[in-house]
């Protein structure tokens, strides 16, 4: 009996496969026809920065501050000017606020354009902890640990690799891998571990998040003067498996690879993420179907009167009185002007070179500061992906040699019965060392291109994924991520980024990190508040 | 001269390819049985020993009959060509569709095996016969048994590793027949000079091919026939929801129901389950007035409800409009209900449980949680603290909640940590269980805040649940109980992974 309902499950399977097959076969005959776009981001204002003339400004207003910027630092900094101050103004150039954690979404869900998920967080910056208080993302503590949301933890099943033609459960490659590769694994991870635990000769964390309250002793700097596959090599990791899993990892964080991640940054990587929860494990993450945006939406909530969106600065300089800054208003069409007595520039520092006056003398090393270039694609799907061997669908699903970061399902913390419609979002970064060349290329790449990239590394564990897209659409980020090159992090460069201008000129970005992570951006952001506070620059 | 060659030349690749189609062909055909023999009664080991020792007998059988055939021998290897691609073509659709006939099966199955062996056996010997004036007798055999036996290597490479994969048993085996009778037509009409009735031929050759054709393309219908004989009883509804397999069947004793294959009820004991579903919770209550079912869109819960006459309002919330539409039109089926779901104080609401859940403020008395067990992770979601902590808001402070909860035998796991689940959450909990014989022993968990009356107050009627019933119901024997069990969170959906376990291990 039993026997004889398998048996014509498995006739079925067969039969639907075979339609499958044929499905195949009509598509090679006509491809599939679906819409697909390059959607942002929207350069057009951006571009007028280094083309345009502008007008001399015709209307003025003033404010205590100023910030620029709405990516995730230019938040955290109205977040916390806010509880001071109701006298002050964000401009933004785009649509909306939210940086490289904006969103998109259509009739089956929300899904991320860029970043999508923040590990849980430890107790060096205790800003972080109270807004994740105030948005819920804690509900309280139990033996003085932190309980998270468990809607906000992400489910089960987390992430998986496809590795010899089979769906692993986790990332570290484990399937099929020989043994004296696996040792290699398990001996790196514990080397990793170790330094989780370790402490400089100054009493601070070996790598700690924030980048800045990371130790200085000389141990731990030396290892940003040289690459990570230099620290792979001395250390005698030589496992193929091991290396591409490394540099997925810095491909995760960075946007870049082995041979251009400093030694430090790839530790930081495994070594700096001490959070725990009283209700899960900790490498547990938090997200939601709109990645990071989630905490866009959190963060900026009591904010949006103080939002000016779609506003192009071109101008700022420090003035005996405090700050002026011109910028273009597109909803206006005209230019305007705003004083204050401090500016924060919630930008990064390849935007800052065209805004500040040249004659405020930053000396600061801008060629220093490179940004790896990402392609984001968010792929419809109207029907369940047809699926190897193994674990089924995470998360996160990453595919084993390919240099992009494999796909993370949209729909995967809905709380609703699984519906086959979802939307993936695929991640590719664009590593190497001209990053001006590459962002040429990417700028330059059609539509088509960029489907041909993602659907080729696709077909590898989905052979039938183009009979089910229903819409792709892709997203070129020129400027990605901050570089964490060698001799960048513990560099003089980065150490001066953080220097104010007449006191009167702050910045904030995730880029004075050297990590392009939400929580850098975050900390970046309320710690150029507190400066100006301190220098009492507010009438409180 | 030279053109004389070349046409000897060509006529002998053209019917050495076709040896070649035959032997694979054959040996598909007799793959396709023994694939099937082993699916349907089991033993691989024996059926395939079994059905390839027929086959090669059968094989021999033809050879023997070849020496009765005497002339028009070109025109027996193509009408045997064609009989073989009917017989092959159409054995898996055939066997697939009888199978239910488990009796005459086997019968059924080696008159198959010997017919398709027969007649390829017959064809080696014809052909031998045939090309044995034209062409040198040492090279002929070692020709004739080198396509032989490649076609047979080609065949047992192809057919697990490309044909089961991606064409399933009844294509493949509609798919040879068809180029089986390709073959028989190319070579008739390469000869049609040199056999008598070729016009005959062309046209069975035609009718051949559109059969097979025909069955290729309606392969799908016939699975969904033989869906019909999955069944042990004749099937009366089937239909496909956006969400899973509605099957009713009826026989003389009793209607079923099974979702996605899995027996929900038999009408000949659901009053069990039903009952004690329901009723050690909710007699326990005092006046209860609002009630929340979710799941259970049989109606066979409310039906159950409904005899406590203080009840002012029902909600049901069940995700399946097509299940709670055909207990609530269905005459047969609402005499299972009661017309339960035409009650006015019940409203349906076909949306998703969890979603629901979280958007609804008012307070229940009684809830009554009835989902299909936790088999996948969708499933899962909804047997999670996360869940269970959205039910106790809800609940009214004296309420209380029931949650079927899987067999306590069988999956023993997996029941523990449904209570242990609904304790994390902050319930307290009173686990219990029962027989019903179409089901086996099953489990349910009471969960309430502040602790039960003890006085129940049951309806008159019942068939199966008293206070006696209800003592029993909560005392568990030794190999149905654990010592401790984990909780199961949205983010280690611990219960789906234990439950696939336990099921696997039990119906190995």
């Amino acid at each position: 009996m039993i026997s004889r309902r398998k048996f014509v499950k498995h006739s079925m399977q067969a039969a639907a496969g075979s339609s499958l097959l044929l499905s195949a076969l009509q598509s090679c005959k006509q491809p599939a026809a679906y819409p697909a776009t390059l959607v942002g981001p929207n350069a057009r204002l951006g571009h007028m920065l280094r083309s345009g003339k502008f007008e001399e400004p015709s209307e003025g207003s003033n404010a205590d501050v100023l910030i620029i910027g709405g990516g995730i630092a230019g938040l955290s900094a109205a977040r916390y000017l806010k509880k001071y101050t109701d006298n002050f103004i964000l401009l933004e150039l785009g649509d909306e606020t939210g940086g490289n954690a904006i969103a998109g979404s259509n009739a089956i869900t929300a899904y991320p354009w860029g970043a999508h998920y923040l590990p849980l967080p430890g107790n060096n910056d205790p800003e972080l902890i109270a807004f994740l208080r105030e948005a819920n993302v804690i509900t309280g503590y139990a033996n003085s640990l932190p309980v998270y949301n468990e809607y906000h933890l992400c489910f089960d099943p987390k992430e998986r690799l496809y590795i010899n033609n089979f769906w692993q459960e986790g990332i570290t490659p484990r399937e099929g891998v020989p043994e004296k590769d696996r040792h290699e694994i398990e001996r790196f991870l514990a080397l990793m571990h170790d330094y989780k635990d370790q402490r400089g000769s100054d009493g601070r964390e070996a790598f700690a998040i924030p980048v800045a309250l990371s130790s200085q002793d000389k141990k731990y700097i030396a290892l940003d003067a040289i690459s990570m596959e230099q620290f792979l090599a001395q250390n005698g990791f030589t496992s193929p498996y091991l290396r591409w899993y490394v540099n997925y990892c810095c491909a995760d964080d960075f946007g870049s690879s082995l041979t251009d991640t400093s030694a430090w940054a790839g530790i930081h990587y495994f070594a700096s993420r001490k959070g725990k929860a009283a209700n899960a494990s900790s490498d547990t993450v938090l997200t939601w179907p709109e990645g990071n945006y989630w905490l866009v939406k959190q963060l900026r909530k009591d904010l949006e009167k103080y939002i000016k969106t779609n506003t192009l600065v071109y101008a700022v300089d420090a003035t005996n009185s405090g700050v002026t800054v011109l910028y273009f208003d597109a909803a206006a069409n005209k230019t305007k002007k705003i004083t204050a007595q401090a500016a924060v520039l919630a930008t990064p520092q390849y935007v800052n070179q065209r805004l500040l006056n040249p004659n405020l003398k930053r000396t600061l090393d801008y060629s220093a500061f490179q940004y790896a270039p990402w392609m984001v694609a968010n792929i419809t799907l109207d029907a369940s992906l047809d699926e190897r061997k193994g674990e089924k669908l995470c998360w996160d699903n990453v595919i084993y040699g390919s240099d992009s970061l494999g796909y993370v399902n949209a729909t995967h913390q809905q709380i609703g019965f699984h519906n086959s419609h979802t939307v993936i979002t695929y991640y590719k970064p664009l590593p190497g060392r001209d990053v001006k060349k590459l962002r040429e290329q990417a700028y330059r790449s059609t539509i088509e291109d960029w489907k041909n990239i993602a659907l080729q590394d696709l077909r590898k564990p989905h052979r039938q994924i183009e009979n089910h897209i229903k819409q792709f659409d892709a997203w070129v980020w020129g400027h990605g991520m901050i570089k964490p090159v060698p001799g960048f992090i513990t560099g003089e460069t980065r150490a001066q980024t953080s220097m104010a201008i007449q006191d009167k000129i702050y910045f904030a970005h995730s880029d004075m990190s050297g990590i392009s992570i939400f929580e850098e951006a975050f900390y970046q952001g309320h710690i150029a508040i507190r400066k100006i506070l301190e220098r009492n620059l507010l009438k409180v | 001269m030279h053109k004389q060659e070349n046409k000897v030349g060509s006529f002998q690749w053209l019917l050495l390819i076709s040896v070649f189609v035959v032997a694979t062909c054959g040996l598909i055909y007799e793959l396709v049985a023994g694939t099937l023999a082993s699916y349907l009664l089991g033993d691989s080991v024996t059926q395939f020993s079994t059905i390839i020792g027929t086959y090669l007998f059968a094989m021999g059988i033809g050879s023997y009959l070849s020496r009765f055939l005497k002339s028009n021998l070109l025109g027996w290897f193509i009408s045997i060509e064609l009989m073989v691609g009917m017989v092959g073509g159409f054995s898996a659709g055939i066997l697939f569709i009888l199978f239910e006939q488990v009796i005459y099966f086997r019968v059924i199955l080696y008159t198959l095996v010997v017919l398709t062996g027969t007649l390829v056996g017959l064809e080696l010997p014809l052909l031998m016969r045939i090309l044995k004036d034209r062409i040198e007798f040492s090279d002929l055999v070692s020709r004739i048994f080198t396509f032989d036996y490649i076609g047979a290597l080609f065949a047992s490479l192809l057919f697990p590793l490309l044909f089961i994969p991606y064409l399933g048993l009844l294509r493949t085996s509609f798919f040879f027949g068809f180029l089986n009778v390709v073959v028989a037509w190319i070579v008739a009409y390469r000869f049609r000079n040199e056999i008598r009735r070729y016009s005959q031929l062309k046209w069975s050759a035609i009718v051949c091919l559109l059969l097979l054709a025909a069955g290729f393309i309606l392969s799908e219908k016939l699975t969904a026939i033989a869906e019909s004989l999955t069944y042990p009883d004749k099937v009366v509804y089937a239909r496909s929801s956006p969400y899973q397999r509605i099957v009713l069947t009826r026989s003389a004793m009793d209607w079923r129901l099974f979702l996605n294959g899995n027996l929900q009820f038999s009408s000949a004991d659901e009053y069990r389950y039903h009952e004690a579903l329901v009723h050690p919770g909710l007699a326990q209550m005092k006046e209860p007035k609002h009630v929340l079912v979710l799941g259970g869109g049989d109606g066979m819960a409310v039906r159950e409800i409904l005899k406590y006459t203080s009840i002012e309002t029902i909600t049901l919330v069940d995700l399946d409009k097509v299940m709670t539409d055909l207990f609530q039109s269905n005459t047969a089926l609402m005499k299972l209900n009661e017309h339960a779901l035409r009650s006015p104080k019940v409203r349906v609401i076909n949306t998703d449980a969890f979603v629901w859940i979280r958007e609804h403020q008012k307070t229940f008395d009684f809830i009554v949680v009835d989902f299909p067990d936790p088999s996948n992770y969708s499933l899962g979601k909804l047997y999670t603290m996360s869940f269970y902590r959205e039910l106790y808001r809800i609940l009214a402070p004296q309420g209380c909640m029931v949650i079927q909860s899987t067999s306590p035998y069988v999956a023993k796991k997996s029941f523990w940590i449904i209570d242990s689940t609904l304790r994390q959450a902050g319930f307290l909990t009173t686990p219990y269980h029962c027989y019903v014989p179409s089901f086996g022993e099953w489990g349910f968990v009471l969960g309430y805040k502040e602790g039960l009356s003890q006085q129940f107050n049951f309806p008159k009627d019942l068939r199966f649940v008293n206070g006696e019933t209800v003592t029993q119901m909560e005392s568990f024997p030794p190999d149905m109980r654990v010592a401790e069990s984990p909780y199961n969170t949205l983010n280690n959906q611990v219960l789906v992974n234990t439950f696939e376990k336990e099921w696997a291990d039990y119906t190995r």
